[in-house]
């Protein structure tokens, strides 16, 4: 992926609106012909600006796009990823500061934590199980730089797969404990159930979402390495988020994850 | 104005003629107190043996929807039961739909407001479950009374094997597919948050019409996702965690 003026450009753009917490217009507006390839070229330019002062690590990635409803809603046949860096983790229970996060939503799903390296091609559910240290709940809350969720696939790609921050659950269990292709998610908005799903829901089994992922990588001559948290994709329907909201994810067997947002700045 | 058992018998003449009418309440309004009392009538009229009840209206969308604060029930019978794994026949029916669903049997009378540990307690088993649904009325379109006269559009169910109830039931996974492809997911957990708690609702329903739930019937505690059309062909089956599956075959 060769970095060019116009994505040094575009990653501007959206740099800035995530700082400024002020959307942009459709990159695919001004960038009729920008590509897939593009896309994570413009995204890649903005993690490595991310990480370049040192503060912050790149701790892993995020696979978005893992519903067949959301691709059908996209016109794509497969998902995509962002990256995952330290400033965007919080611990169960946090308050998060809504006035950073543009037009939230928060989705329910878990987070593979693994312990070997998975490299691609070739990589299927069964690699990704024995790679896997452990798995957490997870609340992923969404952003997108721009405006109105105006997104084409190109979009929310370069936006970094349009994540903005991940809440992790504290309790780990390992994947063999579970039915998991079956196991449930329940996302409570303010106590009242708002989202339910089933991780079959996601590319109809999370490992092989990551499988994706890892094989994906593999294109790009890199791996998925010990210590990488990755989430696999959303197990049911989005929800948007205001001042004040309190949010509750319950996976099946992984016990639960909670956050709530506050108002004014942090 | 037409009497209760007028509506009733219209109603009864749609399910008999396979032929769907407009709406009860396009002609004259009515309460929903009067449409449970049309459901009755309606029962009468179809003389089957009940053996449970179904819970309508218990995802917040639904409620938010029609405008409403507290579920409906209907009214199953013998009749309505199919066995899993059977072939069943569209040909009585006028558009049907179908919904994966959760079943509870009990063992113990439920009367009054029940907390979720004392519903839970009352019950025997936990099954998944499929539900037929067929509104009497033309595109689906009614009222809540309107629905409730209709026995909440019950048709028929399917229940797979029953499960002594000794895992959580809160959030179990839920898949409904269709020749084989996923169509929709949920879990458990549509069902006002809980299953148990659309159990603890109905209960109160009943109370408020001085009746109580019989010791032995079965519950459809509410579908977990959208409807899907059911055509003739069609093998649907859900997929619960932990309780199996439900299907049928409909021909």
């Amino acid at each position: 992926m060769q970095e060019s003026p116009i994505h040094t450009q575009l990653a501007q753009q959206l740099w800035e609106a995530r700082i400024q917490a002020s959307p942009c217009e459709p990159l695919s507006n001004t960038a009729s012909t920008l590509t897939i390839p593009d896309a994570y070229s413009i995204s890649d330019i903005n993690m490595r600006r991310r990480v370049a002062q040192g503060a912050v690590r790149l701790v892993g990635k995020k696979i978005g796009l893992t519903s067949l409803a959301v691709q059908k809603q996209l016109q794509v046949l497969e998902p995509d990823f962002g990256y995952l860096t330290s400033d965007m983790q919080f611990a169960d229970e946090a308050i998060l500061p809504i006035s950073t996060l543009i037009a939230p939503k928060v989705e329910g799903e878990v987070a593979f934590v693994l312990k070997k390296e998975l490299r691609g091609p070739g990589v299927d559910r069964a690699a990704v199980l024995a790679a896997t240290d452990y798995l957490l709940p997870v609340i992923e809350i969404i952003d997108s730089r721009v405006r109105d969720w105006k997104i084409k696939i190109v979009d929310t790609i370069a936006d970094n797969a349009s994540s903005a921050a991940y809440i992790l659950g504290k309790e780990r269990h390992a994947i063999k404990e579970l039915d998991f292709a079956l196991a449930g998610m329940a996302l409570f908005l303010n106590g009242e159930v708002a989202s339910t799903g089933v991780a079959m829901a996601c590319l109809g089994h999370p490992a092989d979402a990551v499988a994706w992922l890892a094989n994906t990588m593999a294109r790009f001559g890199q791996s998925l390495l010990p210590g990488e948290i990755i989430l696999s994709g959303a197990f049911g329907p989005v929800v948007p988020v205001f001042e004040g909201d309190h949010v509750l994810v319950k996976i099946s067997g992984l016990g639960k994850v909670e956050c709530r947002f506050s108002g004014g700045n942090s | 104005m037409s009497s209760k058992l007028a509506k009733a018998e219209t109603l009864y003449r749609a399910i008999q003629s396979r032929k769907a009418i407009p709406r009860l309440t396009a002609e004259e309004d009515f309460s929903i107190a009067v449409g449970y009392e049309i459901q009755e009538e309606l029962l009468k009229l179809q003389a089957g043996q009940v053996v449970g009840l179904k819970m309508g209206m218990t995802s917040k969308a639904k409620m938010l929807q029609m405008k409403i604060d507290a579920p409906i029930f209907g009214v199953l019978t013998k009749e309505m039961l199919i066995a899993n794994r059977a072939q069943y026949s569209l040909s009585q029916l006028i558009h049907p739909r179908i919904e994966p669903e959760i079943a509870f049997l009990t063992k113990r009378e439920l009367s009054g407001n029940p907390s979720g540990e004392e519903a839970l307690a009352a019950c025997e088993s936990v099954a998944a479950a499929l539900e037929v649904i067929d509104s009497r009325y033309e595109d689906f379109s009614f009222t809540l009374a309107d629905v409730v006269a209709d026995n909440c559009s019950a048709a028929g169910f399917v229940i797979g094997a029953w499960h002594p109830i000794s895992v959580p039931v809160d959030n179990l996974g839920m898949v409904l597919k269709v020749n084989g492809s996923p169509v929709q997911f949920g879990s458990s957990a549509a069902l006002l948050g809980d299953p148990v708690l659309s159990l603890v609702e109905l209960v109160k329903l009943l109370a408020k019409q001085g009746k109580s739930l019989p010791a032995g019937s079965i519950v459809l505690a509410g579908a977990a996702t959208a409807a899907v059309p059911l055509n003739i062909g069609d093998h649907v089956a859900v997929e619960v965690e932990k309780l199996g599956t439900a299907e049928i075959y409909a021909c």
